[in-house]
């Protein structure tokens, strides 16, 4: 029973993280159907540029994360306006090459820069548990993290449905023509889309390595990226709040699998995060909250 | 700018316009690993660049790799990222059958070769359903996946595991190969000789120049029969794939048996190069063939050209040459000596990348053959025996409207007499006699 709670509760601790960069994810996928593969390298520059501000300027932590989610969604919308506007948006093989040429230019950045000693991240959340049993500890960081990430789903619901620039969001990320008719302008639209995304990657990347069992490093990102895309996928990749309850599951699972079936090595959680991948795409590729997508032939 | 020379086909100045290439190809081929084996070096401000006989062979062995890779992507329109998955399972497979069953080098390919084939048509099987993005996304998850396999426990004894594994034979020249006096003949030319070759070859050069006739002879039977498959009619099927699959399925094609055996096919070849890397190194490590690798290839691919057979050598040579000189670089002005030190090549790469999506689309193969169109162009013979089919280049009467990938439409190929202005846009038409095709003027097509 305590082990069981031990597993749970880092399930849904790894859960909860891989569930904010999933968020990401769906951000740019709901806005232009395109699965951003240097997402979670932004998310790694981000959690970067608030450990500088953090450690190196002195600033408060919570000042420091949102400082870095204001400068990462900056970068993000030169990016959008430079190196995706100008394609089609309905071709995917140029964008998929462009992020994946994002993907290598920021992780070598990083690296350039930075350098591959690990570092610890600052707190974010009090030490300590807020209950145990015996070797099952509900950690601080646990709560504290699904706290965040369930106020930032909360908040992305209200941006999205009441405010205008939601509505705009929503029209262009369900018609790109239709939504050019009335009067929505696509571009600053889907730039919108892309800050907001890498504002919230960097969020998720600084909730990531604020696990005091995790560090820092220009490396973090490549695991992850496929845990996110994994809940991004099963959760459907249209929807907010399936990738919570993707992220969540996938957490569960491979803290589960991991731990219960015990000739399955540490190292191949990956595999399963893959695994999932394959058979969610192949049973029901619309996610388990996804809208079915309509094809015309 | 004058205008360019008429070829017209058939000529005897054009098969002299079309052999002398290859033949200077072949040239260039052969000697250049005489020339490398002495690791020339060139001087770019502060830093030193070398060509080594090393990196040459590591690259000969990553053009197979972009081959399989642009087989899958540039032709038949499937976006995997996973290739680097199929060159870690043939790089593995050959270095543990070497060092711990003391089999050769080319004998492990009977094993490779079919495995990575079935293993890479079960991995095709299900991107019959996960297409696109998602198919992009599924195999980038291989391709990441592969380190963490061969770090496992349980494979420990074969894989070596988180440190590699050091493959213990050597690939040694054999005596009746004549390199030594290849090397010495080649010193012997007359000012140029002994510039480029110094004092001809010896010891260790020679077994590295065999490894590289060895790699560069695969590489040349796997560019063939690629180049075949392509040519052939599976390939204008799989071509035909990329450019409308309900099209392709409703003139016949079976598309889920071609997609499968395509994939199949591409990961062939990387198990082939993961082989070729083996025996080019003699060294396997777990994060070599991961998910930087991955990308890597996609590199190789854009800037060698997607579809096209031949981007694929400039391709191999680009990702190995670039991240090697990167890291010789000692010194750029305005720029902090630590960042050098740092991941240099793949920031050029990624740069690469982006900055050929953007301006030259087709990759280098497609930019030489537009300087290429510039000064040449050949031309269909004007006198055709009456009522046989013509070729007419139809370019503008798609409005380019066939050539969405940047590759051109499946007639069009790497043929340069249907591609008369030699960019790869221009889709040409095999169409009705000229007789019929005046009494369809005007009407809407």
């Amino acid at each position: 029973m305590e082990l069981f709670l031990a597993r749970l509760f880092d399930g849904l601790s790894s859960g909860g993280t891989y569930a904010v960069i999933a968020v990401a994810l769906v951000l740019i996928y709901k806005a232009t159907t395109l699965i951003n593969f240097a997402q979670g390298e932004l998310a790694m520059l981000g959690s970067f540029i608030a450990y500088i501000l953090a450690v190196e300027q002195g600033m408060p932590i919570y000042l420091a994360i949102v400082l870095a989610m204001v400068l990462s969604a900056v970068l993000a919308a030169g990016i959008e306006r430079v190196l995706i506007r100008p394609f089609d948006p309905a071709d995917h093989l140029p964008l998929v090459i462009i992020t994946l040429g994002l993907f290598l230019v920021i992780n070598a950045v990083a690296g350039m820069i930075w350098g591959f000693d690990p570092r610890s991240f600052p707190r974010m959340f009090p030490e300590g548990d807020v209950w145990t049993m015996g070797i099952a500890r509900l950690r601080w960081y646990t709560v504290g993290t699904l706290a965040t990430v369930l106020v930032l789903l909360v908040l992305l619901t209200l941006l999205l449905k009441k405010t205008k620039v939601g509505l705009a969001f929503r029209a262009v990320s369900s018609n790109l023509e239709s939504s050019g008719l009335v009067g929505v302008r696509a571009g600053p639209t889907l730039q919108f889309g892309w800050m907001l995304a890498t504002a919230v990657g960097t969020l998720a990347g600084a909730l990531f390595v604020a696990d005091p069992f995790r560090q820092l490093d220009p490396t973090w990102a490549q695991r992850v990226l496929i845990f996110a895309a994994a809940a991004a996928v099963l959760g459907g990749l249209d929807s907010l709040w399936g990738a919570l309850v993707g992220g969540i599951i996938l957490g569960l699972v491979e803290s589960m699998v991991v731990g219960y079936v015990t000739w399955i090595p540490n190292q191949m959680s990956l595999a399963a995060a893959v695994v999932a991948i394959i058979i969610v795409l192949l049973i029901r590729p619309n996610g388990l909250f996804g809208s079915k997508a309509v094809e015309r032939v | 700018m004058s205008e360019p020379r008429r070829i017209t086909e058939g000529t005897s100045a054009h098969k002299v316009y079309r052999y002398v290439p290859w033949a200077i190809f072949a040239l260039v081929a052969i000697t250049a690993p005489f020339w490398a084996a002495h690791t020339p070096a060139f001087s770019v401000g502060e830093s030193t660049l070398t060509f080594s006989l090393g990196n040459l062979n590591h690259a000969v062995a990553y053009m197979v790799g972009v081959l399989g890779l642009g087989i899958l992507v540039g032709y038949n329109g499937q976006i995997s990222l996973g290739n680097s998955f199929f060159m870690g399972v043939g790089g593995y497979i050959t270095a543990s059958l070497v060092t711990d069953n003391g089999w050769s080098f080319l004998s492990t390919l009977i094993v490779v070769l079919p495995v990575c084939f079935v293993v890479g048509m079960l991995v095709g099987l299900p991107a019959l359903r996960i297409k696109g993005l998602y198919l992009a996304l599924t195999t980038l998850g291989l391709a990441a996946v592969f380190p963490s396999i061969v770090r496992m426990e349980q494979l420990r004894d074969r894989t070596g595991g988180a440190n590699g594994k050091r493959i213990t034979s050597d690939l040694d020249a054999p005596d009746w190969a004549p390199i030594e006096e290849i090397g010495d003949v080649l010193s012997s030319i007359p000012v140029l000789g002994e510039w480029a070759y110094g004092e001809g070859v010896s010891g260790r050069e020679v077994d590295g120049i065999w490894v590289y006739l060895l790699l560069a002879l695969l590489a040349g039977a796997a560019f063939w029969v690629a180049r075949n498959l392509i040519y052939s009619r599976p390939g204008r099927s799989i071509i035909a794939i990329r450019d409308n699959e309900t099209g392709a399925a409703v003139n016949g094609v079976n598309v889920p048996m071609t997609k499968t055996l395509t994939f199949g096919f591409s990961a062939m070849l990387g198990g082939l190069s993961g082989t070729m890397y083996a025996m080019a190194i003699g060294f396997v490590a777990p994060d070599v063939f991961g998910i930087n690798l991955a990308i890597f290839l996609i590199v190789g691919l854009v800037v060698g050209g997607v579809g096209t057979l031949s981007g694929a050598v400039i391709g191999g040579l680009v990702i190995v040459f670039v991240p090697v000189w990167a890291s010789q670089i000692e010194s750029v002005p305005g720029v902090p000596e630590r960042f050098l030190r740092g991941p240099t090549g793949t920031f050029f790469l990624g740069v690469l990348l982006i900055v050929l999506t953007f301006f030259l689309p087709g990759g280098i193969v497609y930019g030489l053959r537009k300087i290429r169109a510039r000064f040449v162009q050949v031309v269909p013979p004007q006198e055709v025996a009456g009522g046989e089919e013509v070729l007419v280049s139809a370019g503008d009467a798609t409005g380019g409207l066939m050539s969405r990938h940047g590759g051109g439409s499946a007639l069009d190929l790497d043929d340069d007499v249907v591609d008369p202005d030699g960019t790869g846009d221009g889709t040409t038409h095999r169409v009705v006699p000229a007789s019929a095709q005046q009494t369809n003027q005007g009407e809407p097509t």
